[in-house]
């Protein structure tokens, strides 16, 4: 049965020039569905337009017309739907209220003027159909990635909502994170409910989906859920390493007093990719400060050969702050005093098409890819990337890939904290497990 | 413990380090706000605040020692020519700014409950109905709070790797305006998020219930009590110039100010 109908939408942000969906027509059925597509495709419109966030929250033009569960989206405010659409965000951090979990998870309840009498039952059941019932009373700060995303998924739950929305909820976790709300998801289309996912993770998801819409320049297809044809990336050629580019003997590191990174050794070479691994809170962060000199250790000794360095922290887009995306790259070019043109890096990295765009308009994986544009244009000395395809699709992956590649090739030394194995085997000389404060 | 019976005893505490300008009382308001909270929070969890108090009140008393260049007993004197700086430094225009700094820090002290005892939603919770989406509002921004703090420390690291040096105040944009426009996209965010569960669509209920208990009782009463004797008892004002004498102390003021030091007892169990 269809839970949703979407005819001939078009939708404009406000100040756009091109559409952000162009007549989509579209019918979603319970279970699941899975929407899939490049970065600023047009996914997370497409899922906001069906809880009312589009148009009733960014504003803009929108011609056509939505139904979910008999209801006209245009015509109802997003407060109303809801009761019927619950909605999970990206970034678990900034969809949090208050700072315990049932608490949090009430929040719609408290918002819709629920009697308190049949509050605590419906948070325990949301809590459950999310599978934390575990976490019930804790501080929502002391909770991993993972576990946050699934008190954002009871939260949703929580309002007996006939569709849930996610909009890859997975992209800021690790994948020991991801699986968490994978599962959890995979369990409330087992249980019945219709769910739709954007996921750039398709594999797990497609063995269960009823159906796969995929969204490009604002345009939908539908299909059978069948994974999408990828070219498997080409390694680069072994090389011999250069001379030490930098070592870390015996350093200790940590804040205050506690110690993250104990007496550890280590080192990486000219045209050498080294790729550290480990859990979460491992020390995967610290040690590339280290490395960058960001971060003085409390022991040891750090050394690094002359030259830039190019660092892109966890959250990188929170750089980006100049009026064009070409002006951004410029500036780090100017300041390294590098001849290059920033149309280079804008073109290896797919992003030629965006350079008079300001970056913080673009979409969450095309801003990825912006701040990366913006810290490794030019022949940086020392590369240093962390988590750097959080949230990309495989097109922009690839790209990244080759670039760091032709990195390597020009004798940059590169150091990847990443989560990402893909990545990991198609780029890394060597790897570095850090964990509990060890490097192995 | 309820919010609204904290905010009972930080009011009476406010009220009074605020109406008098006896050093005296002061201290006595600042001791029991020092000991409450410890009693409460635990003495590691109030090592920040207390440098911090330290540095405001420094900064109170210094900024009225080399301003204030009145009273008879002077300590030494800078020449003239230096502007707003040169003239007499005296002992009644530091006892002055440091009375002026205890008053700062008994403040914050007292406030201090609400950050370091009671969680958002235990405020939230306080609130009168009318307030509660301002409440909630409020309390989804200071979820915000650390992550602006994180974000500074990021980008001005990788600012710096790209090129940035520090130089002058402006220069500082180039850190500040990301952190700002990161703020400000995280707080829209939010908005969506809350919009999306259904965040103002009228009168609002709540999971829990908030209860006074007796011991809330017993600190709202002591509370207004204190208030009451202390403009009760007329505590003598006290004004340091010409000459430095020391703040009368009156029995019923005196009393007053010991009745904030309740909390001692009823917060104990949380320290």
């Amino acid at each position: 049965m269809a839970i949703a109908r979407i005819t001939h939408l078009s939708y404009w942000y406000p100040n756009a020039p091109d559409a952000a969906l162009q007549d989509v027509t579209l019918q979603i059925e319970d279970g699941l569905t899975v929407v899939a597509g490049p970065s600023g495709g047009g996914k997370s419109t497409l899922l906001r337009a069906l809880n009312g966030l589009v148009p009733h929250f960014h504003g803009g033009r929108i011609a056509g017309s939505i139904e979910v569960n008999g209801m006209d989206v245009i015509k109802t405010p997003t407060r109303r739907l809801a009761r019927t659409v619950g909605f999970v965000f990206q970034d678990p951090e900034l969809q949090t209220v208050y700072d315990v979990v049932d608490r949090e998870v009430a929040f719609g309840l408290e918002n819709i003027a629920m009697p308190r009498t049949e509050m605590a039952a419906r948070v325990e059941e949301a809590l459950h159909g999310a599978g934390v019932s575990h976490l019930a009373g804790r501080r929502v700060r002391t909770l991993s990635g993972g576990e946050r995303q699934r008190v954002a998924l009871a939260s949703a739950l929580v309002m007996r909502p006939r569709l849930v929305v996610l909009d890859e909820p997975t992209s800021q976790l690790d994948p020991e994170g991801a699986a968490m709300v994978l599962d959890a998801t995979m369990r409330l289309v087992q249980q019945g409910r219709a769910a739709v996912i954007a996921e750039h993770r398709l594999e797990r998801l497609l063995a269960a989906a009823a159906a796969l819409v995929t969204v490009d320049k604002g345009s939908v297809i539908t299909g059978p859920p069948t994974l999408p044809t990828t070219h498997p990336i080409a390694r680069p050629a072994p090389s011999q390493p250069g001379p030490l580019a930098w070592s870390l003997a015996g350093v200790t590191a940590g804040f205050g007093n506690h110690t993250v990174l104990d007496a550890i050794d280590a080192a990486g070479h000219q045209g050498e990719v080294v790729a550290l691994c480990g859990p979460n809170g491992g020390g995967k962060t610290t040690m590339l400060r280290l490395i960058a000199g960001a971060l003085s250790p409390t022991k040891g000794t750090v050394e690094r050969r002359p030259g830039r360095i190019a660092y892109l922290p966890q959250n990188p887009t929170a750089l980006l702050h100049r009026p064009t995306l070409r002006a951004e790259v410029a500036m780090t070019l100017e300041r390294a005093g590098e001849p290059d043109e920033p149309d280079v890096i804008l073109t290896q990295l797919g992003l030629a098409h965006l350079a008079g765009r300001y970056p913080r308009d673009l979409s969450t994986g095309e801003r990825q890819r912006a701040a990366l544009a913006a810290v490794l244009p030019g022949k940086p000395a020392l590369v240093l990337l962390d988590e750097p395809t959080r949230g990309m699709d495989d097109a922009a992956r690839d790209a990244l890939t080759r670039l760091i590649a032709h990195l390597k090739e020009s004798g940059s030394a590169i150091v990847l904290a990443t989560h990402d194995q893909d990545l990991r085997n198609a780029l890394a000389d060597r790897v570095l497990r850090v964990s509990s404060g060890k490097v192995t | 413990m309820n919010a609204r019976s904290v905010a009972a005893w930080s009011a009476a505490c406010l009220f009074i380090v605020l109406f008098t300008t006896n050093p005296a009382y002061k201290v006595l308001v600042l001791a029991a706000a020092i000991a409450s909270l410890a009693a409460g929070a635990g003495l590691n969890r109030m090592r920040g605040l207390f440098s911090a108090i330290v540095l405001i009140a420094a900064f109170a008393t210094a900024l009225n020692f080399a301003s204030a260049h009145l009273g008879r007993t002077t300590l030494f004197t800078l020449p003239q020519q230096i502007p707003a700086l040169g003239g007499p430094y005296t002992l009644e225009a530091l006892a002055a700014g440091l009375s002026g700094g205890i008053t700062v820090g008994a403040a914050i002290v007292a406030a201090a409950p609400f950050s370091l005892m009671l969680a958002s939603h235990d405020v939230m919770d306080a609130l009168p109905a009318a307030l509660s989406r301002t409440g909630a509002a409020i309390a989804a921004s200071l979820n915000l709070v650390p992550s602006v703090a994180a974000s500074f420390v990021q980008v001005s690291e990788a600012q710096r790797l790209r090129g940035w040096k520090p130089r002058g105040p402006r220069s500082w944009a180039e850190v500040v305006v990301p952190v700002v426009l990161t703020s400000v996209e995280g707080s829209i965010q939010l908005a969506e998020s809350m919009e999306a569960r259904g965040f103002g669509s009228g009168p609002r209920t709540s999971l829990k219930a908030t209860h006074m208990h007796r011991t809330d009782w017993i600190l709202v009463a002591t509370s207004a009590a204190a208030v009451i004797a202390f403009i009760a008892g007329k505590a003598a004002d006290w004004y340091p110039y010409p000459t430095l004498h020391a703040p009368a102390i009156e029995t019923v003021p005196l009393a007053a100010c010991l009745l904030l030091f309740t909390p001692v007892m009823t917060w104990r169990s949380r320290g």
